[in-house]
């Protein structure tokens, strides 16, 4: 076991490695420059930003940034933001709260919503409902997110008038009542992908175990069809979910990119489309790295937790 | 997850394959037939519509903006310029469309490839290239395709191959497992014994037998060509105006969602129509190449 | 130059920077900056209440050498004083310095050349320690220093042999006459040597997220991403503050920033403001007050002049007609922006209001190309000598009203048988070499040509300023005439505004002829604040809102 573990995460670190390579070169071998955001700005002139560019080391060959980018990041120092100076991971743990919290919610509502679509579309199996679960799911992974999320201000916010159209607080309250408020619209919209990747897991796996034999046993044995569902079926098919639900982290983290956008809410994925304009190489970098690590854990342990299930895995 | 295809089934001559049991199945699915029905409309809509418009797309006129739907001949409305939204979604599928079948078609190429040559090979070819794959899959492909779209010229080829390189890593995925199990068969052997070249072996034997699953993935890799050119183009670095995509449409269509909420709500429809569409074909495929289908 | 009667500094009238302040309504009642009207409530005896500023870009470079965007100046100017500031009538007042150096009192010799500052006396740190002339030759020294990333130089590299006479005067002498220095001085804000001079690294010391200034208010705290607290400087030299506490609010979204606004949940929008759009509703808000103000920046469609189809001045002049500025203004503006012929706004003392006016005319723009023998071929497109009327225009991408106008633009060219190719970039691609090194085509963009209340504008203008010919600067559009040449040379070369004005305005006839950009517009901005607030007061030459946001208050 833990020689597994270790060799999962010598891969792991390999891919961050080639992740590292692609991202820097993709970054940096593209025109413009972190300079050009200030050729604008009155009073300065392309000598302060050429001047500016060479006391920064951008000058230098490509190859000796990256090393020098890397050699201090294997130091734990993942080098300064352009924009203020603020070290990168300093910077980005700051916007970390917000996305997680708007993470987590929306995985809790689609587990939740989820859960219960896929086992009712198991139970009453090609009923009407069971129908139109199953196209819904295939239509809510078609729908953009950020579309959904226009239409949900518009509805919502714009005409009905329930819940705010963007930020994460009232500036002046932000208690939590507040925070919650505004997070209703947000995390639905980012759930709704979700919601349907669960139900139509849960659908199977409910299914899988509706058939086997101790089902039929503990029925037989005059178990309330409910008790029987929620004990077993719930339950075997939980530890999977883990699983899926550290092979969502990429999808998620996209998806919460988009939603932060069109709700200006104030988390990592807004922080990046920040940077991206700012031409702030080192948080864009810090971001491209930080979010590859998420993705890894979320794999890795996807992958430990099915190995610790299934002994066959760690033969492979 | 991917079924197996039985080469009998794709070696038919067309006039036989339309009988064939793949076929049948496909033709049973209700949603697949929707949505090839409804990409059929789409796509003839985009071709012909601008023809049948009384609005050139690209004409402004500054006293007609935002007309609402239904008024002055404009049967969804103008633009802030002013010009036909019919005209320019129509206009702009041509675009989206296009960029997702081109994206589609260079992505199946560098997946094919990959995943041929490492599912082939196996042992450290597979290995390397796998662990590529992995490299491209661990960054949230909107993160790394935003990245790469900053920091080019966003003309329409650009945002195509983009597109592309951050959507092959699934293709490379299923064909390489396609390969390795197709690998140890016995008509595979038998070309080895024939003393085939690998190349051939590789692209001549084994490619045509794992084109059932490619033909799945690439029209999800349509769906998800489009979606994503919609995101990019929705952030601003994708297509740019006045070039019209469905994405760029959306574009600035949040400043007017309280005045002029159709310019948000018509591309939004024709972007999930189309993929929902996509998507249905492709889980309709699915089932039929699955040989089992029948036996449930 | 120098006569005994030089003053440095210009007098404009007030009435000159008020007038265009195109006020509506209850917005007249903006109070003078300076000798506070009776008529209106006086301010509180000591700071109370708090303020909310929300700026639609996040102000993250607190140490104000370093590079930064304008938004940062909002926190700047709340901090930090410089040794004078500039006022909204371009005239200078006296801040650290005890008073402002002038050639009749003495504090700069005739030739431009020494100068010496008066300090203030009894001036305090937010920490306690005392300020003294030690600071100021600290500040200016770090502006030349090799590893310190000074965002500019200018004019400070040309300090030489400052001496520290006593804590509250310092001398210096000028490498050579400067004249925009005193506008550069206006904006360098002073730096304590205390805090900032031990750091091993200026770039990355504490200071830089924790500032330590003279100003009105203290640092508090700063929530990256969403809010930065500013606190009352009870010991603060100058009047006020008022305000116990001021949060400057992060609103990444115009519209949202509006809505706020709206609510009450902002007290006043700064920075990028409230859309035009939304112009007409704001208007009609209860309790609130919205202002138009003129922004100091003007927005013009340049011509790359190395490009063989700008080198003809009849094209420059034929696109100019063709262009349906008012069009533009009224439809896609909804009608704030004025209308310009010149790269000067319209409020500075410089400004030259004699210029021929722009005439829309499709007939006009054909009749020029024909004249000049641009003819039309078999596809439509005008070409001469083998050079086809055709180009490409770019813009920063996701700048909506500009794209709209770009558009718009393209099709009145076509009209008049020019091809416009549209190719906008993300900024990143846009402003680096594509911009510097005079790639492109042409270009919409807007742009504050001054340095501050200054006139020189030799970076955009002098024909050493193009890069793609081997120059530094930023002449872009590669516009080389000897005359400019000379006439910036003259401006720049005095210290007297009424000599130093004929040349400009003579430089601006000049360009309005040569046309190396199609002046477009000046822009207005949208400014509301809620009713009470008194000390708000518009600033052509600090276009910052908070630039003197130590005399807000509340009525009470």
């Amino acid at each position: 076991m833990l020689r597994y573990i270790v060799g999962r995460i010598g891969q792991s670190l390999l891919l961050l490695f080639l992740v590292s390579i692609i991202g820097y070169f993709v970054l940096l071998l593209a025109p413009g420059g972190p300079m050009s955001q200030f050729a604008l700005t009155p009073g300065i002139s392309k000598q302060d930003l050429d001047r500016i560019a060479e006391q920064m080391g951008l000058n230098r060959p490509i190859i000796v940034q990256y090393a020098d980018w890397l050699w201090h990041l294997l130091q734990g120092d993942w080098g300064a933001s352009f924009r203020d100076n603020r070290p990168v991971l300093t910077v980005i743990l700051d916007h970390l709260p917000a996305t997680l919290l708007l993470m987590g919610s929306a995985t809790a509502i689609a587990m939740t919503l989820g859960v219960w679509i896929g086992i009712m579309g198991a139970i009453r199996r090609y009923s009407i409902f069971d129908y139109a679960a199953t196209v819904g799911a295939m239509i809510a992974l078609s729908v953009p997110t950020f579309w959904f999320g226009l239409i949900a201000i518009y509805v919502f916010s714009l005409n009905l008038g329930w819940f705010p159209a963007g930020n994460m607080y009232t500036i002046g309250s932000g208690s939590v009542g507040d925070v919650l408020w505004h997070l209703v619209l947000p995390a639905s919209v980012l759930a709704l992908v979700d919601v349907a990747i669960w139900s139509r897991y849960m659908r199977t796996a409910t299914l899988d175990v509706i058939n086997q034999d101790f089902i039929k046993t503990a029925r037989a044995k005059g178990l309330s069809p409910r008790r029987v569902l929620f004990k077993h079926v719930v339950g075997n098919a939980l530890l999977p979910m883990i699983t899926l639900a550290g092979l969502q982290v990429p999808a998620l983290l996209g998806g919460a990119l988009v939603t932060e956008t069109v709700f200006t809410w104030p988390g990592m994925g807004r922080l990046f489309l920040d940077s991206l304009g700012y031409n702030d190489y080192p948080v864009v970098m810090g971001l491209l790295m930080f979010s590859a690590v998420l993705v890894l854990i979320g794999n890795l342990l996807a992958d430990l937790i099915s190995a610790f299930v299934d002994p066959r895995i760690r033969l492979a | 997850m991917m079924s197996t295809v039985t080469p009998a089934n794709l070696d038919l001559p067309p006039e036989n394959w339309w009988r064939s049991r793949t076929a049948r199945r496909f033709r049973r699915h209700r949603l697949a037939m929707f949505g090839v029905v409804m990409i059929a409309v789409l796509t003839i809509a985009c071709v012909l519509g601008p023809y049948l418009l009384p609005y050139d797309q690209l004409f402004i006129d500054l006293r007609a903006r935002f007309a609402p739907p239904m008024t002055g001949g404009h049967i969804f409305g103008t633009d802030p310029l002013g010009r036909d939204v019919a005209a320019r979604l129509f206009h702009a599928g041509r675009i989206s469309l296009l960029v997702g079948f081109c994206a589609m078609l260079i992505s199946i190429v560098i997946g094919t490839v990959i995943g041929v040559l490492s599912g082939y090979y196996g042992g450290r070819v597979d290995a390397a290239l796998m662990r590529f794959t992995d490299a491209f899959l661990s960054f949230p492909s909107i993160f790394l395709l935003l990245a790469l779209a900053a920091f080019i010229r966003p003309d329409p080829l650009m945002i195509t191959v983009i597109i592309a390189v951050t959507t092959w890593m699934e293709v490379a995925r299923i064909v390489s497992t396609e390969v390795r199990s197709l690998r140890e068969r016995d008509f595979i052997l038998a070309a080895h014994m024939l003393g085939l070249s690998n190349r051939w072996i590789m692209f001549r034997e084994l490619l045509p037998n794992a084109i059932g699953p490619i033909i799945v993935a690439a029209t999800l890799t349509v769906a998800r060509a489009i979606l994503l050119e919609a995101y990019v183009s929705f952030l601003g670095y994708g297509i740019q105006p006045p070039l019209p995509s469905w994405g760029n449409m959306l574009n600035g269509a949040q400043q007017y969602l309280g005045s002029a909420p159709w310019l948000a709500i018509v591309p939004g429809i024709a972007i999930t129509l189309a993929v929902t569409s996509f998507n249905f074909i492709g889980d309709g495929l699915r089932d039929a190449l699955d040989a089992r289908s029948d036996l449930s | 130059m120098a006569t005994d009667k030089t003053t440095l500094f210009p007098e404009i009238s007030r009435r000159k920077a008020l007038g265009l302040m195109a006020a509506t309504g209850a917005s007249l009642a903006v109070p003078a900056l300076i000798g506070r009207g009776s008529a209106l409530a006086a301010a509180p005896d000591k700071p109370t209440g708090q303020f909310i500023v929300g700026f639609s870009q996040e102000p993250t470079v607190f140490n104000p050498h370093l590079l930064h965007i304008e938004v940062d100046e909002g926190v700047h100017f709340a901090i930090f004083d410089p040794l004078f500031n500039v006022d909204p009538d371009g005239k200078f007042t006296p801040a650290l310095a005890a008073e402002v150096p002038t050639v009749e009192n003495g504090g700069i010799s005739a030739d431009g050349l020494n100068w010496k500052i008066k300090l203030r006396d009894g001036v305090k740190w937010h920490d306690g320690q005392p300020f003294t002339a030690e600071d100021v030759k600290f500040t200016l020294d770090l502006m030349v220093e090799p590893d310190f990333r000074s965002w500019r130089r200018a004019g400070h590299d040309l300090v030489r042999d400052i001496k520290v006479v006593s804590p509250t005067e310092i001398t210096w002498r000028m490498e050579k006459t400067y004249a925009p220095y005193p506008s550069i001085l206006a904006s360098t804000f002073i730096v304590p040597k205390h805090a900032l001079g031990e750091a091993a690294d200026k770039n990355t010391a504490p200071f830089n997220n924790a500032p330590i200034g003279t100003g009105a208010f203290k640092w508090g705290k700063r929530v990256a991403g969403d809010h930065i607290e500013l606190l009352a400087n009870a010991d603060y030299f100058g009047e006020g503050p008022y305000l116990e506490r001021v949060i400057i609010k992060y609103i990444p979204d115009l519209n949202v920033l509006y809505t706020q606004f709206k609510s009450g949940d902002i007290d006043i929008t700064g920075l990028q403001w409230i859309t035009p759009d939304h112009y007409e509703e704001a208007k009609g808000l209860a309790d609130r007050e919205v202002q138009l103000v003129a922004g100091s920046t003007v927005e013009s469609f340049t011509l790359n002049m190395g490009k063989p189809q700008f080198k003809d001045p009849a094209v420059r002049s034929a696109l100019y007609h063709a262009i349906d500025k008012q069009a533009i203004i009224d439809a896609l503006y909804y009608g704030l922006p004025t209308p310009t012929e010149t790269y000067m706004p319209q409020q500075s003392f410089y400004y030259n209001p004699d210029l021929p006016k722009h005439e829309f005319s499709l007939e006009k723009a054909k009749a020029v190309l024909d004249g000049a023998g641009w003819l039309a071929g078999g596809d439509g497109v005008r070409a001469k000598d083998g050079v086809k009327l055709a180009f490409t225009c770019s813009t920063t991408a996701g700048n909506h009203i500009r794209e709209q106008a770009q558009q718009f633009i393209q099709q009145s060219f076509k009209d008049i048988g020019v091809e416009m190719t549209i190719s906008n970039l993300p900024p990143a691609v846009m402003w680096g070499d594509y911009w510097m090194t005079s790639q492109f085509d042409s270009v919409i963009v807007g742009i504050d040509f001054l340095t501050g209340p200054d006139p020189d504008t030799s970076d955009y203008f002098a024909s050493t300023s193009s890069v793609a010919t081997g120059g530094a600067g930023q002449n872009t559009w590669q516009y080389h005439s000897p005359e400019v040449d000379k006439l910036l040379q003259e401006g720049g070369n005095s210290l007297v505004p009424d000599e130093r004005k004929a040349s400009y305005l003579k430089l601006q006839e000049v360009v309005r002829n040569d046309l190396p950009l199609l002046p477009l517009f000046q822009y207005t901005t949208v400014r509301g604040r809620k009713k009470g607030l008194t000390g708000f007061t518009p600033n052509v030459n600090n276009r910052i809102d908070t630039w003197n946001i130590g005399t807000w208050y509340w009525e009470a």
